[in-house]
């Protein structure tokens, strides 16, 4: 015992300095044993899954290069978070070039490599937080082949980069702002032109799958409205696989669903349209979650059977009567009697006990003898009164008892006499 | 401002909210409702009536009513807005530096001030004292002249 103790002493010893949590975005002082607590894990997952789809984005490029048109590159940034620095494609021809450059860089991997250690994340994951070697050199192959298909045909290339370009900004943009209104990209068209987004799925089967969903129990693929932008659906399916005829439930780290009246939570791990953590439904409002279904109580009743609110029980912790004074008069004296939640030295705790016990007394029915007449006052130290309030009582009735005499003694001669109209007097004296 | 907070007119309804508050602050203000310094106060009483809902129970008084004349004689109250706070049916006084420690006369320049008061008044009451001190500076708390008594 003596041994565990001590260690228990020796553990708490170590005092670490205070860190900051990336992650968490807070200030610790925990050292090393941050990167282990719930909280801290659940941040990480959500920060990991939003830098998540960033990269997926920045995939999409990899497979299929695009001219990046200048006017375009400004808005094209990328913030790395393992590097904590910003890259932006300013002098890239291609689409995410600098980005997927960085990606594969050996600095980057040395940083990710830190980054999990310090903040726990898992170490076989790694690959998805950073491109091979071979895919860039797959990549760039394909750029170049690009640039000399460009070079002949001008039109073409255009059009290309219609596709590509209005899908970036929107993808970019909408990553960050919610304004998915902008997204001025004609699906139809582009997945014609470009052949690299074919339609993942069609309308009619997204219609299907909606009306399907409400009968469905375990929906699993996630909703999303009809604004979303394609090219965004696309991006998410490349990386995830998505088998739409299935209706299985994806793959898909923080998804919610559960049974009958679904729930359908998006999670922020989704940013496709720019929905982050928006309840979404296709069908009237399914906003609802059941809560599991218990029995109903006939014991208590409930609201509708007219059953007694819980909080109306009598607490028989209150009942202090053997422990209570008996009290003659009404008024308490200050005496300090034990309570037992509250401080039984608070002023009034005998007063207070007493007369919840009435109260409840009175509640079940019976008739409480009551101690207030109409001449109760409450104990009140007056201004000018030395002395306890008991007194200052006494002493304002004593008062009040002298004024009732004083009013008395002048209205005794008075006698009772019948009205009199003023007409019937004015006539008594004239006839006088 | 009274729809928020109940105004009492007979002694009776006074005695029953003074036995009936238990293991809270009864603030009492006495004042008439066409007063600007009671219509002041009370727009702060009813402001604030809901945060402190949970350690303390607010009430008006109408001076004007037959039936209260009573307590205004036994509280002597001369000035008004005045403020009596109980706990537990015992009257509790607070010093702010003033003449008359047994209520609070005038209004108040915040809620938050009126709200340190209450939770002072609490406080002080939880631990068995009678008397507490007033947390407001000197400059926040209405300075008046009492009438002295006998004049």
């Amino acid at each position: 015992m003596n041994a565990m103790n001590e260690k228990k002493i020796n553990n708490n010893k170590k005092k670490c300095e205070f860190e900051f949590c990336k992650v968490c975005n807070l200030n610790h002082d925990k050292g090393h044993r941050h990167k282990y607590f719930p909280n801290h894990k659940k941040s990480l997952s959500a920060f990991l899954s939003r830098f998540q789809s960033k990269l997926a984005d920045i995939r999409f490029f990899l497979k299929n290069p695009s001219v990046l048109r200048p006017e375009h590159a400004s808005r094209n940034r990328f913030w790395c978070v393992f590097c904590d620095a910003d890259i932006d494609e300013i002098s890239s021809s291609f689409a995410c070039a600098n980005a997927i450059n960085h990606l594969a860089s050996e600095d980057h991997v040395k940083n990710l490599k830190h980054f999990l250690w310090k903040y726990g994340g898992e170490m076989n994951h790694m690959d998805a937080y950073r491109i091979l070697e071979a895919d860039v050199a797959k990549w760039e192959k394909n750029c170049k082949s690009l640039v000399n298909e460009a070079a002949p045909s001008n039109d073409r290339s255009n059009m290309l980069q219609v596709g590509p370009s209005n899908d970036i900004r929107n993808e970019l943009k909408n990553k960050n702002i919610n304004d998915f209104e902008n997204c001025t990209f004609d699906p139809i068209k582009s997945n014609l032109s470009n052949g690299v987004m074919p339609l993942h799925y069609f309308t009619n089967e997204y219609q299907i799958s909606h009306s399907g969903l409400s009968a469905d129990t375990n929906v699993g693929p996630f909703v999303h409205d009809a604004i979303f932008s394609i090219p965004a659906d696309a991006w998410i399916s490349n990386d995830l696989a998505v088998d739409w005829n299935s209706q299985q439930p994806l793959p898909y780290k923080n998804l919610i669903s559960s049974s009958d009246l679904s729930y359908r939570g998006v999670s922020q791990g989704y940013q496709g349209g720019g929905m982050v953590n928006g309840v979404t439904s296709s069908q009237g409002s399914h906003n609802i979650t059941q809560t599991s279904a218990t029995p109903p109580k006939k014991a208590g009743g409930n609201v509708h059977t007219g059953g007694p609110p819980p909080w109306f029980e009598a607490t028989e912790e209150n009942h202090l009567s053997a422990e209570l004074k008996p009290i003659s008069s009404s008024f308490i004296s200050l005496s300090n009697k034990p309570g037992k939640k509250l401080n039984p030295k608070r002023v009034g705790a005998a007063w207070a006990e007493r007369r919840k016990i009435e109260l409840e007394m009175e509640k079940r029915g019976e008739i409480v003898k009551s101690d207030c007449d109409d001449n109760w006052l409450p104990n009140f130290g007056r201004v000018w009164q030395s002395g306890s309030r008991k007194e200052s009582r006494k002493e304002f009735e004593k008062e009040k008892q002298k004024l009732p005499k004083v009013e008395s003694h002048s209205e005794m001669p008075l006698k009772i006499k019948p009205y009199i109209s003023k007409r019937m007097r004015r006539d008594a004296s004239e006839s006088e | 401002m009274s729809y928020v907070l109940t105004t009492l007119t007979k002694k009776k309804e006074i005695d029953s909210i003074i036995r009936d508050t238990i293991d809270k602050v009864l603030v009492l203000r006495f004042g008439r409702a066409s007063d600007p310094g009671c219509l002041h106060l009370d727009d702060l009483l009813s402001k604030s009536a809901r945060e402190v809902s949970k350690f303390a129970n607010i009430a008006l008084v109408d001076i004007d009513s037959e039936d209260v004349q009573v307590y205004i004689k036994y509280f002597d109250i001369s000035l008004i807005p005045s403020t009596i706070f109980f706990f537990n049916a015992h009257h509790m006084k607070m010093d702010s530096g003033t003449a008359d420690h047994t209520k609070w006369i005038g209004a108040f320049h915040t809620k938050q001030d009126f709200i340190d008061v209450v939770e002072a008044i609490f406080r002080g009451a939880m631990k068995g004292k009678m008397i507490v001190n007033c947390p407001l500076p000197q400059e926040r708390i209405p300075k008046y002249q009492l009438l002295y008594k006998d004049l």
